[in-house]
């Protein structure tokens, strides 16, 4: 076929490319101008300060705090994702009666709706009617019903809760990959007399290394910039102090004091993390093949 | 193909075994959110608890639509998520297409730009975003939620349906084509019923992550009759005394859909991940 026809081809990706600038782009540039501004978030009048949001952001307690809290719940929901995402690929990857059914249901926490999810932990975690209390109490775990909501718990409770509701999609990607795998390197691992562990190891997990590549960034942008889960599960319980990420600490910034421009300061930052990271993180893990 | 384990053998019994507890672990909370929204209220706070409802009862579903506006939300939500997927689709179909049949200036410099829009979140664009919204008067519309979710989904949509193009094989437009067919009448007719599941499965990611989304509602709606689901059902939870009853029918009516689209297009999921089938 010849493809003379560039204008139609320019033509039918356009209006893709007009809205992705208008409405992705040009915020995000917008946020980064907003962010040397002291600005109203319904107001219109604003007014140039020049670094100083950065400067109060960066001298503020509450910002390290959310940056702490945001670390620890992202590197730990990942790990435990990976773990919880590939064990489960590893079973589903198995032959087995009802194996279709296991890969559906295994997969329905990531599709529901978050407040579902939050609705549905909430339920379970009530420390004086949820079930799971009732359950650690008659097994004779704990003494006492656990406060999960309280500020002790809390953020244990979070990172529960999200890596349910965020592992399915490890378990899509690896499977996806598992698939691939030549049966062949099993069978000559198998001659060579290694064990189930030593094919794991040694057959299974370098294979699966790119695409756990993948899976690792996105996981760390998306679980960084997490805000419904976290926000929904703060709400109503008293203790939301404790488990205030810097997405939550933007969002109250904007819409509970309306400080826009500090508000936009807070995203810019994230963003800079979040490129830090990635070409931190391309350093460190890419390989010469290519993803 | 691997054969079935059996399940006389040690490693059987334990694939066998971790099945089952991934399953509880995933399914039981969908049980119980069922079972409560059953019961009748002295039995939610019973304890022990039962697992099923003792007496059957539809009286939380009765005040969840009579005391709450759960219809219109119901309503706003299949509205706006629909709309979403009608003009995602339409400008992502267009768009896939020109990025897998023609070849052109920048092309790749395109395809990366939509890799990239595809990782942002939406923490990262709503505060401007909402600024902007405002400026142009269009806070608290239907439309502002349209714009952001067609916005949002586009690039991931983008990227699936170009490789479900990519896996059609252009020998079949050629021919079409030498045999006198237009471009159009090319696509009409061999594209589109080959790239139809596809297209289909797309589109049920797309009304998914519109009819999930939580944080664009809370931020552009402020009217109570125009809500969606999401905040709806949030603002239900955080009123007063929860009615756990009612909370759970309406969280079980939310996720209905959902589940049902999900089990329709479950078998396109594996394949299309390689893709980036799903996002969030």
């Amino acid at each position: 076929m010849k493809f003379s026809e560039n204008k139609t081809g320019y033509l039918l990706i356009l209006p893709s490319i007009l809205l992705i600038f208008a409405l992705l782009v040009y915020p995000v540039t917008y946020g980064i101008w907003l962010s040397f501004f002291k600005k109203h978030s319904f107001f219109p009048e604003q007014r140039f300060v020049g670094f100083s949001n950065y400067i109060y952001i960066f001298t503020n307690s509450d910002f390290w705090q959310s940056v702490w809290y945001g670390t620890v719940y992202s590197v730990s929901t990942i790990v435990l994702q990976i773990i919880v995402g590939v064990f489960a690929a590893l079973v589903v990857n198995e032959s087995f009666r009802g194996r279709n059914f296991v890969r559906g249901v295994i997969l329905f926490p990531y599709v529901i709706p978050t407040v579902v999810a939050i609705i549905l932990w909430k339920w379970l975690l009530n420390n004086q009617f949820g079930l799971v209390n009732y359950l650690l109490v008659a097994v004779g775990i704990v003494d006492d019903p656990i406060s999960w909501m309280g500020k002790d718990h809390i953020m244990t409770s979070l990172i529960i809760i999200s890596v349910w509701e965020f592992f399915p999609f490890v378990v899509l990607s690896v499977l996806a990959r598992m698939q691939s795998i030549p049966p062949v390197l099993y069978e000559a691992a198998k001659v060579d007399g290694a064990t189930a562990f030593g094919r794991f190891f040694h057959v299974t997990l370098p294979q699966l290394r790119n695409v756990l590549f993948v899976v690792i960034l996105l996981r760390s942008i998306w679980m960084f910039t997490k805000f419904d889960t976290v926000w929904l599960l703060s709400q109503g319980g008293g203790a939301e102090k404790y488990i205030r990420t810097l997405p939550v600490y933007a969002y109250m910034r904007t819409f509970m004091y309306y400080q826009a421009g500090l508000g936009s300061t807070l995203a810019v930052i994230m963003f800079g993390i979040l490129v830090g990271f990635t070409a931190i993180y391309f350093k460190m893990f890419r390989r010469e093949e290519g993803i | 193909m691997k054969s079935t384990v059996s399940f006389g053998s040690l490693r059987g019994q334990l694939i066998y075994a971790s099945a089952a507890i991934l399953v509880v672990m995933t399914a039981f909370p969908f049980f119980w959110m069922v079972s409560t929204s059953f019961k009748p209220l002295k039995e939610i706070f019973v304890s022990p608890p039962y697992f099923f409802p003792k007496n059957f009862t539809l009286a939380n579903f009765a005040r969840l639509f009579e005391q709450t506006r759960f219809l219109t939300y119901f309503k706003n939500s299949i509205f706006v998520s629909s709309c979403a997927v009608l003009f995602t689709m339409i400008l992502a179909a267009a768009g896939a297409y020109s990025l897998t049949r023609f070849k052109f200036y920048g092309r790749e410099k395109i395809a990366s730009l939509i890799l990239f829009a595809y990782m942002f979140a939406p923490i990262m664009i709503v505060i401007p975003f909402y600024v902007l919204i405002r400026k142009l008067g269009l806070a608290n519309t239907h439309f502002a939620l349209i714009l952001a979710y067609t916005a949002f989904c586009l690039p991931f949509s983008l990227w699936l349906l170009r490789s479900f193009f990519q896996s059609i094989p252009i020998d079949l437009e050629e021919a079409a084509l030498t045999d006198g067919a237009g471009r159009f009448k090319a696509v009409i007719y061999i594209i589109l019923p080959l790239a139809f599941p596809g297209i289909i499965a797309t589109s049920i990611f797309t009304f998914i992550l519109a009819w999930n989304d939580y944080i664009f509602v809370r931020i552009l709606i402020t009217s109570d009759e125009l809500k969606t689901l999401s905040v709806g059902i949030a603002d239900l939870y955080n009123a007063t005394v929860i009615d756990w009853g009612m909370i759970m029918s309406g969280s079980m009516l939310i996720t209905v859909p959902v589940l049902i689209f999900f089990i329709f297009v479950q078998r396109y999921l594996i394949a299309g991940w390689g893709a980036g089938a799903v996002k969030g």
